[in-house]
């Protein structure tokens, strides 16, 4: 039984991200960890019109039919919390973020907000990045030090302990690669404002 | 030095030994330091059978890995040892510069067993390790005693316990540098037990950061952040943990009288605020601490360190007493006597509503100022009724036929927190290895400080994975011993970088978490071998069934069950809280539980704790 407050988390989130334009009207998905269940999104749901019916429950092992249901990603989902801390994952699709990753292996924010509360964030990339055990494990694993990555040409994942948590790291990052993207096409020259700012690449 | 000397020094006070002991590089990487090395000691050498205040318990004092290296906060370090208290398994931290001083001796931790024959305390400088007769030290408060054993050159530092120790109140606290508590649990009578006054340290090793560029980047990003952070920046400095009263007297979560109340009439001329406006006269950082949040006061007729918010609420609210002067002066007295001041508190407001029941003779009634400082003398020294609650709340309401009286979880007294009206709260006092804890996962900062983010405080739902979290989180800073209100301010992300800085090693955050994952469980492992059921994973029947009657959190109690439920299946335990095989085997923890169930092991296990003898 998913508590009425749970439900208002999904369906607050999601239509948040949607409006944000961090993902299109079918994409992207969200879930919580509960005990040893997990709470995620409808495969085919809208993220931004989230009912109480969207929302399905499954075993963290797998073992139960609430797969048949789920976000086609619950097999990225079962892998982060299997390997991390994570109590709630948002994924969407940032298109900014998406954008930077096509020609490199890290973001790294430029802006104070970025700098301060992301760092680095890595870029991986696999053959098939949409649901695929390879892509999950190589997102799991890199989460065990991060807590936003983006796959190429796919989309972000971030942790949380909260979905609200993870939702202030999706959208710090895209705000980050706005500004990343704005100031190249600005084209001037920059000036450094943060002291050790080359050790963050090393994040 | 990078992080660890790997030295461990054994000091066996019934024959006089001495040695220094190698750590085994494995066992450093798997639990650090301090509460998790001090656990990982524990498991080999004190037994469920071991009386807590017997010779064969032990005394393990450890620093961690990031001790003495200038890093914010790390000047702390913990104590070890099976509880007189409670009879789990306990650790304590504190902080000072006693911890730093022991790093620059060269050792990772101390242990000290066995029982001296006549008073004794220990001198370490360095290598030079010396026990002395007390004879004269035997029976002088803590004041008393770090005055005549501190200076002299090199400096060195003081640990100690005062008169409750010596006659092993089961409340009694060791303390450090004077007025520094490893307060929790009674570990001041397992010193006591063993004759053991005070513990000088002195030294001059350095524990240098393998990079120190990265080192200094990551101190600088650790420092920006507990600049930004308004309860680190501001509030702790501006008005000490005090600067809680309001906060949690507003929401009504307040514990009152013995938890009888969540809100407390008088509690504005208790606060952090009242506290800077009348008796403030200075505050004092431990050594590379930038919060600073340690009070110095001055009363009408005395002068010390503090009162913490627990302790104001302790002598205060829970006993009904709104004189912040006495309580203010009960602070200085537990510390010169070397008592905990929550559970000395507690005791005495549950003998408080005994005495108002009728089960207790006398006139300790609730707002009795005038009793306080006599009652903490009565206490320390076993004297009248003293010697009742010198054996802590648990024992004192059972010995008087009303042990639901105790606001206690397995026998320690609960903070300044009412889980009515924090439903997290309530299952980490619950789960909590020591017994009722705010120190292991404080709920504080989710339910009601929005740190990270806000949650429904009255929400059980999901509430167990973020206490569980939060559990392992705690377990991992005690481990590298740093200070709890460093976690207000930066998570395991920048630890894990900062221990790579300091020691080379390649931890991410979440090898952190990892860590604490191992420490809680094999802490939760310690307790069940001792005896300890799910039923032990409770709270007393008052939060259970006896709704708050008025106020922010008016009819609510706790609603434990679903939560611990959820709490079990999310550790990977099974309904009977007992860690499972694949739980167990996951976190590396297989070799010590087949080795305590007397399996052969290999000769040169990797999971072996100490290995040759140095010198």
């Amino acid at each position: 039984m998913i508590d009425p407050l749970l439900y208002e988390q999904f369906r607050d989130i999601g239509r948040d991200i949607y409006l944000g334009g961090l993902t299109s009207s079918h994409g992207g998905n969200l879930s919580v960890r509960i005990g040893n269940r997990i709470v995620i999104k409808r495969r085919g749901a809208q993220l931004g019109r989230l009912k109480p019916e969207d929302l399905v429950v499954t075993r963290l092992d797998g073992r139960d039919s609430g797969i048949t249901r789920a976000s086609s990603e619950l097999i990225v989902h079962r892998a982060v919390y299997l390997q991390t801390s994570a109590l709630a994952i948002a994924h969407c699709h940032p298109r900014t973020a998406v954008a930077l990753s096509l020609s490199r292996d890290e973001i790294i924010p430029i802006d104070n907000e970025g700098s301060y509360l992301l760092h680095k964030v890595p870029v991986v990339a696999a053959e098939y990045a949409s649901g695929s055990q390879e892509m999950a494990d190589l997102v799991a694993q890199t989460l065990r030090g991060y807590k936003v990555l983006v796959v190429r040409g796919h989309g972000a994942f971030a942790i949380g302990q909260t979905l609200e948590e993870a939702f202030h790291w999706v959208s710090c990052l895209e705000e980050a690669c706005d500004i990343i993207l704005e100031t190249r096409l600005l084209g001037e020259e920059g000036i450094e404002y943060r002291r050790h700012s080359a050790e963050y690449g090393k994040w | 030095m990078h992080g660890w000397s790997g030295n461990l020094l054994d000091i066996d006070l019934g024959t006089g030994a001495v040695r220094t002991l190698a750590l085994g590089r494995e066992v450093l990487r798997e639990f650090l330091g301090g509460r998790g090395l001090g656990a990982r000691l524990l498991w080999d050498q004190v037994g469920p059978q071991v009386d807590p205040l017997s010779a064969a318990n032990v005394l393990i004092f450890a620093t961690g890995p990031l001790t003495a290296t200038g890093a914010p906060t790390t000047n702390r370090f913990s104590v070890s040892t099976r509880s007189p208290l409670t009879e789990t398994i306990l650790d304590a931290n504190s902080g000072g510069q006693w911890g730093v001083f022991l790093k620059r001796a060269g050792y990772d931790a101390l242990v000290v067993r066995g029982q001296a024959a006549r008073p004794a305390w220990i001198e370490i400088a360095g290598e030079d390790v010396r026990l002395h007769d007390a004879a004269e030290l035997w029976g002088q408060t803590v004041s008393a005693t770090t005055a005549a054993l501190e200076g002299g050159a090199p400096r060195r530092s003081v640990l100690c316990i005062g008169p409750a120790g010596e006659n092993r109140v089961r409340l009694a606290a060791i303390m450090n540098d004077g007025t520094r508590a490893l307060g929790r649990g009674g570990a001041g009578a397992v010193m006591g037990s063993k004759r053991l006054k005070a513990i000088t340290v002195s030294g001059s090793r350095r524990n240098v950061p393998a990079d120190p560029e990265r080192f200094r980047f990551l101190v600088y990003e650790i420092g920006k952040m507990l600049r930004a952070n308004p309860m680190t920046s501001q509030a702790l400095p501006e008005f000490g943990t005090n600067v809680l009263m309001n906060v949690v007297n507003v929401i009504g979560a307040l514990p009152v009288r013995n938890f009888q109340e969540s809100q407390f009439a008088a509690a504005e001329r208790l606060s952090g605020e009242w506290l800077a406006e009348h008796i403030l006269v200075g505050r004092k950082a431990c050594w590379a601490c930038p919060i600073a949040c340690t009070r110095q006061t001055r009363t009408a007729r005395a002068a010390g360190e503090g009162p913490e918010y627990e302790t104001v609420w302790a002598f205060g609210p829970q006993c009904g007493i709104d004189d912040l002067e006495t309580i203010a002066e009960a602070n200085y007295l537990c510390n010169d006597l070397g008592l905990d001041t929550i559970s000395a508190g507690s005791t005495i407001a549950c003998a408080m509503e005994l005495t108002e029941r009728g089960l207790l003779a006398g006139d300790l009634r609730f707002g009795r100022a005038d009793f306080l400082l006599g009652m903490l003398e009565a206490m320390a020294h076993r004297r009248g009724l003293g010697d009742e609650l010198a054996e802590g709340s648990r024992r004192l309401a059972a010995a008087h036929g009303a042990p639901e009286l105790s606001m206690s979880v397995k026998g320690l007294e609960m903070p300044a927190y009412d889980p009515r009206g924090m439903q997290g709260q309530g299952l980490l006092y619950a789960t909590s290895n020591r017994g009722a804890c705010h120190m292991r996962g404080n709920m504080l900062g989710p339910e009601v400080l929005a740190l990270p983010r806000l949650l429904d405080r009255f929400a059980v739902q999901g509430k167990a994975g973020i206490v569980a979290i939060h559990q392992n989180e705690a377990a991992a800073f005690d481990c590298l011993v740093v200070c709890r209100f460093l976690e207000m301010a930066v998570g395991a992300e920048h630890l894990a970088r900062l221990c790579n800085a300091v020691t080379g090693a390649a931890l991410q955050a979440d090898d952190l978490m990892r860590v604490g994952e191992r420490v809680w469980n094999l802490e939760r492992l310690y307790n069940l071998r001792a005896g300890f059921t799910a039923a032990d994973d409770t709270l007393p029947r008052r939060l259970l069934e006896e709704p708050v009657r008025a106020g922010p959190s008016a009819g609510h109690t706790v609603h434990l069950a679903p939560m611990l439920e959820e709490y079990y299946e999310f550790r990977g335990w099974d309904a009977a809280g007992v860690p499972g095989p694949a739980q167990i085997e996951k976190l590396g923890l297989a070799p010590l539980v087949a080795a305590a169930d007397g399996a052969p092991q290999p000769a040169q296990s990797p999971q072996t704790a100490l290995s040759k003898e140095r010198r």
